[in-house]
């Protein structure tokens, strides 16, 4: 019997415990793995991409899928910088900058709703677009400058947790309590589970679909700020790498990519796993890149497994039936 | 034979030529052309040309690649990892003092295997080529730094050159080119490739082998990955191991650009063709016009909306 | 010469032929008619090679014949030009004809002037105006299926079935279909004409056969019998399908549709729906029940005509506006349209009416469990849970989660499209009860069905539409399943 319920926390337990593996091994084998400084260090890092990962769960739950979240990234970095170069004070560049994510969620959430275009075409070619602009904005440079009260912020903890992965924390939560616990929460996964029905049930599926992709743009944003922060500069590369890894490890943490089913918790475990065995491997002196290969072998694996068995299983199904029914044709020729 | 139209036009290809539907994009092409040689001074020249070719050679062949690969309704994301595994795992055999005779059939061949697990997954097991490939690329690119540890290769011996220098690049592309144009035109094989991404479930029924010819396309991708990286090599004259980045992306631009339908069952090599000198000639364009080159992203970006727009147009209209 | 023997065939729930045996003459047009539901389409599935896995024996000329695909179906002589055409539009006439069988030269490489000979042949032998190196979605729907014709006659295929040919054709192109089916027949080929349309048939078939309830109730030679016994044979059955007594309860005019047109839909439909009775909408495929039905919920758009609700003109764009306004739609496509099916029982219930558990701004889940333990209860839906995946309910019960979905809306008009398809007897008889206790209360029920008997057994008027014309309306007391049969079917009305 399949409740929701069972299979989702299943996959959640299944998640915590690999990662609990992944720390025990990890603390077993290196003695600077369990310190404060490593572990405050892997806070800090996994914050932004966290935080894309949020924002990609909620697009795919909608039954999309975000690939641009990397170049809305750079774009708030670029842009806060930008401004604040140009002498505008600290805070509207910060707004300016979440703006701009919002702009980019609704091109993406017309170009998808109004001229109904596959999200996956359309989010790449948003990508290139953003990217490009962020090219030109910073002329390729890096920029540097931003003010010491706020770049001083990555050095910031509470409670002895970097202040920065607290509001990571924050958006999660807000994230988790929105598609947990809201209606609109709940008409996002209908909306993925089942378009026409959810048209039907009388949801404004429109609606529905225009606000996952401006939250998404929003989000990343606010991840591309953090980026900022705590690398105390504008790149225009920040996030180029972001679609592949995010979407990996959020699809490996239980979010079906046809939508309808996912879960905030989920991802961020798979971020976790994922951005552990990075710092693991080099802490262990290994190839990091082999976070990447198996990353690659876990997703398909995930995203196959129901298939795989029943695939097997079909297989051998297959060969049983064509024995049976060439013993039955032998048998009719005589 | 009473009232059936005789069909007069009937070009060599066995179609109508007015169903030419690459129309629109050879007309954009020509209208880039036109424009271009005449705000720029120096533009219509057989060297600025030259340079455009030279150009998009290698993202040009493992664009035809990607458009048979796109047209049975699939894709492939992991073509420039497969292009940088067969240039960098092959070239150990470099290092390794291989001859040459081995070297390039053995890079070859690892295009050959990695398109073939990519043909492989996707049809043995119902997910979408979108995430199988995702998941590939991730495996290829991770187990080049693995097995490279970021280290390039470099200096290349000279005969490793020939491959890349004066018109070779464009013989190769123009052979590959002419011979895909030939098979999706002509031979059953082609034909069948369209039905698959036109409707999958009707050419199962017929009797089209879908699986096998799924996985040929896979594998032809993988091949051309390898071909283009070895061109790559020829020109460049070292080997990175972060070759071949964006390669899908500009792969898959230039077969949408193109006219392909992303959705699979139509769309032709010509128009990916044409998609490719597109995009190569606005890059050149821009490029002459001392427009910062970091707009291409952007024109290549509303390039392919625009090209999908009309495509969902057609789509609608049926 | 097909003959069937002793075929069955069951899905989960239901069976869809029950022992059936019969025998279709060689170059015979043979047609096959029964209402939805009663086997038609298994049978076709079976002869096409579609399903393999069945009881009994099928011959043709007095070999055994397991076909293990449609391929397999194909290269043995059996072609079927499905209602779903299954023509690839960016392929030429020619390439469609072929495909799969494509004539080669060497290497591979297709030999054009062969295939554009023989398409021309193929075409100009059905009279056929149609340049074979044009684009085939470029072809009338039609002409399409002309091309469909033509790949069975180059498969050189023995005996062609034919579902539903006339249902997507202007009556002009049906004229034009009967010629060619009897230069089919010249050339030996044996026909199996599957059509609801009973004039039809007569028209175009040497024999018919009809099929009720999975079972095969006979077949007549053309001249040995009329449409009154056909219609007879399709709908009588010993009504031992139990209905609960009805009163008429009818109060006030709720729902008052007027002149409703959708282009290609429905035309000029006008009616009246009363507090407590339950409006039965009998048809056959094609009719426009659904697209009807769809639109006055505002899932589609209405061209012309007016809607009324409680005498005050309403227009729906979106069905948030019909169920704000007390109008529910429950959807004939359960999966496609009913269902969230990766969703729990609760969150399929509770999606119409979140505003209900979801006073300030977060869900209410005690509250969302008391409303939906209500109505699971209340309506005996079988589940563990109701945290329970919805896709692994039976079909009655999904059903039933749906029902209550609807019911969660508190609305005053229901409009159940096929609510019973696909679900057991004893299930459908609760559905019917829920139906009539909705009526108790003074809610008004558009009942779609394409089940005449529960039409008849259930609705306080019946409205025969045909075509997307609403025919004639019957008063509960003066119908009959012959009487209603024949006006579904294109005849005169008594």
């Amino acid at each position: 019997m399949r409740t929701q319920l069972n299979s989702h926390v299943k996959l959640l337990i299944v998640l915590a415990a690999v990662n609990i593996v992944i720390i025990s091994i990890l603390t077993i084998l290196s003695p600077t793995f369990m310190t404060y400084g490593n572990l405050s260090s892997v806070m800090q890092r996994m914050s932004e991409l966290a935080m894309l990962a949020i924002a990609e769960t909620i697009v795919l739950i909608s039954g999309g899928i975000d690939l641009s979240i990397g170049a809305t990234m750079a774009l708030a970095g670029a842009v806060s910088g930008i401004l604040y170069k140009l002498g505008i004070p600290l805070e509207y560049c910060i707004i300016a900058a979440l703006l701009s994510g919002v702009g980019v969620g609704l091109l993406n959430g017309f170009l998808v709703v109004e001229m109904k275009l596959q999200p996956f075409i359309v989010t790449i070619a948003t990508m290139t677009i953003i990217r490009s602009i962020v090219y030109a904005l910073l002329q390729g440079n890096v920029l540097t400058g931003f003010p010491a009260k706020y770049v001083d912020l990555g050095y910031v903890y509470i409670f002895k947790i970097p202040l920065l992965f607290i509001i990571m924390i924050f958006f999660a939560v807000l994230a988790i309590l929105l598609l947990k616990k809201t209606s609109l929460g709940r008409r996002i996964f209908s909306v993925g589970a089942n378009e026409n029905t959810a048209y039907i049930s009388g949801i404004y599926v429109k609606r529905i679909k225009y606000f996952a992709y401006i939250a998404s743009g929003f989000i990343c944003a606010a991840a591309g700020l953090l980026f900022c922060i705590r690398i105390r500069a504008s790149i225009p590369d920040a996030g180029i790498n972001a679609p592949l890894e995010v979407i990996s490890a959020v699809l490996i943490g239980g979010t079906a990519i046809t939508g309808g089913k996912g879960s905030v918790v989920g991802s961020l475990l798979g971020i976790l796993a994922m951005y552990l065995l990075l710092n693991g491997f080099s802490l262990l002196g290994l190839n990091p890149f082999w976070e990447v290969i198996i990353l690659g072998i876990i997703l398909i694996y995930v995203v196959g497994q129901e298939n795989i068995s029943k695939n097997i299983k079909g297989l051998i199904v297959n060969i049983i039936k064509s024995r049976k029914s060439a013993a039955k044709a032998s048998l009719s020729e005589r | 034979m009473k009232n059936v139209k005789q069909n007069n036009y009937a070009s060599r290809f066995g179609r109508s030529l007015w169903e030419v539907k690459e129309l629109p994009i050879i007309l954009y092409v020509a209208v880039m052309i036109i424009v271009f040689s005449f705000v720029i001074p120096g533009f219509f020249s057989i060297k600025n040309f030259e340079n455009i070719s030279r150009q998009i050679t290698t993202i040009g062949i493992v664009s035809l690649g990607m458009t048979l690969v796109i047209l049975t309704g699939g894709i492939d994301l992991s073509v420039g990892a497969i292009l940088s595994f067969a240039i960098n795992i092959g070239g150990q055999g470099i290092i390794l003092g291989w001859p040459m005779w081995i070297v390039y059939p053995f890079m070859l061949m690892l295009g050959f295997i990695l398109g073939w697990i990519n043909g492989f997954l996707t049809t043995r097991i119902a997910v979408p080529a979108l995430i199988i490939t995702l998941g590939t690329m991730n495996i290829y690119r991770g187990t080049i730094m693995v097995i490279t540890k970021g280290k390039y290769i470099t200096p290349i011996p000279t005969a490793y050159d020939f491959i890349g220098g004066g018109y070779i690049p464009f013989i190769i592309f123009a052979i590959v080119l002419v011979l895909f144009i030939f098979i999706t035109l002509r031979t059953k094989f082609g034909r069948n490739l369209y039905a698959i991404g036109g409707g999958e479930v009707s050419s199962l029924y017929s009797g089209v082998p879908v699986r096998k010819y799924k996985m040929v396309v896979y594998i032809v991708s993988g091949i051309l990955s390898a071909l283009a990286g070895m061109i790559l090599v020829g020109k460049s004259g070292f080997i990175q191991p972060q070759a071949g980045l964006n390669y899908d992306l500009n792969a898959i631009a230039a077969v949408v650009i193109g006219g392909t339908s992303i959705f699979g069952g139509s769309g032709s090599i010509l128009g990916t063709f044409l998609g490719a000198i597109l995009m190569g000639l606005i890059l050149a364009g821009l490029t002459m016009l001392a427009i910062n080159p970091y707009w291409q992203g952007l024109i290549t970006g509303f390039l392919i909306i625009f090209a999908i727009s009309i495509d969902s147009i057609r789509q609608m209209r049926r | 010469m097909v003959t069937v023997r002793n075929v069955s065939k069951s899905f989960p729930g239901v069976k869809a032929l029950d022992d059936v045996s019969m025998t279709i003459k060689t170059g015979e047009v043979h047609g096959l008619v029964g209402e939805n539901g009663a086997g038609k389409s298994t049978l076709i599935k079976i002869l096409s090679g579609i399903y393999s896995d069945y009881d009994g024996e099928i011959f043709i000329d007095n070999s055994i014949i397991e076909f293990s695909s449609v391929h397999d179906a194909q290269r043995n002589g059996v072609a079927t030009i499905f209602q779903e055409l299954t023509t690839i539009p960016e392929l030429t006439v020619a390439e469609n004809m072929f495909l799969g069988r494509e004539p080669m030269k060497f290497a591979g490489i297709l030999d054009f002037d062969r295939m554009k000979e023989i398409s021309l042949k193929t075409l100009s032998f059905l009279d056929a105006d149609i340049d074979p190196s044009v684009i085939v979605g470029k072809l009338s729907i039609a002409n399409q299926q002309i091309v469909e014709i033509c790949k069975a006659l180059v498969l050189n295929s023995k005996i062609i079935i034919m579902d539903e040919p006339t249902s997507s054709l202007t009556e002009h192109e049906i004229k034009g279909l009967f010629p060619l089916i009897n230069r089919l027949q010249e050339k030996g080929i044996t026909i199996l004409y599957v059509s609801h349309k009973i004039d039809e048939i007569f028209e175009i078939c040497d024999t018919i056969s009809v099929f009720r309830d999975g079972k095969h109730v006979g077949t007549k030679d053309k001249n040995n019998t009329n449409s009154n016994e056909i219609i007879s044979m399709m709908v009588g059955r010993s009504l031992d399908m139990l209905f609960p007594e009805r009163e008429s309860n009818k109060k006030n005019l709720v729902l008052s549709v007027k002149n409703i047109s959708k282009e290609d839909e429905f035309e000029n439909v006008s009616f009246d729906l009363y507090e407590g009775e339950i409006l039965g909408f009998a048809g056959l495929i094609g009719a426009g029940r659904t697209e009807m039905a769809k639109a006055i919920f505002g899932a589609s758009r209405i061209d012309s005509g007016q809607v009324e609700l409680y005498e005050k003109s309403k227009h729906f764009n979106h069905p948030q506006q019909a169920l704000s306004n007390g109008i529910a739609y429950l959807s004939e496509d359960r999966k496609g349209e009913g269902l969230m099916l990766n969703l729990s029982v609760r969150e399929n219930i509770s999606v119409s009416n979140l505003k209900k558990i979801a006073k300030r701004f977060f869900i209410n889940k005690k509250y969302e469990k008391e409303i939906v333990n209500f109505y699971s209860n209340k309506f005996k839906i079988k589940m563990v849970h109701i945290d329970q995946i919805v896709e692994s309910l039976s079909g009655g019960n999904q059903q039933k989660v749906i029902i209550s979905r609807l019911l969660m809306t508190e609305s005053r008009v229901f409009i159940f499209d096929e609510p019973t398809r696909g679900i057991d007897v004893g299930a459908k008889y609760e559905i019917y009860k829920i139906m009539d206790d909705l009526t108790q209360e003074g809610k008004g029920i558009i009942f779609i069905s394409s089940e005449l008997p529960e039409v008849l057994g259930i609705s306080d008027r019946i409205m025969c539409m045909l075509e997307g014309k609403l025919i004639k309306i019957f008063n509960k007391d003066e119908a009959n399943p012959e009487k209603v049969m024949r006006v579904l079917t294109g005849g005169e009305a008594t």
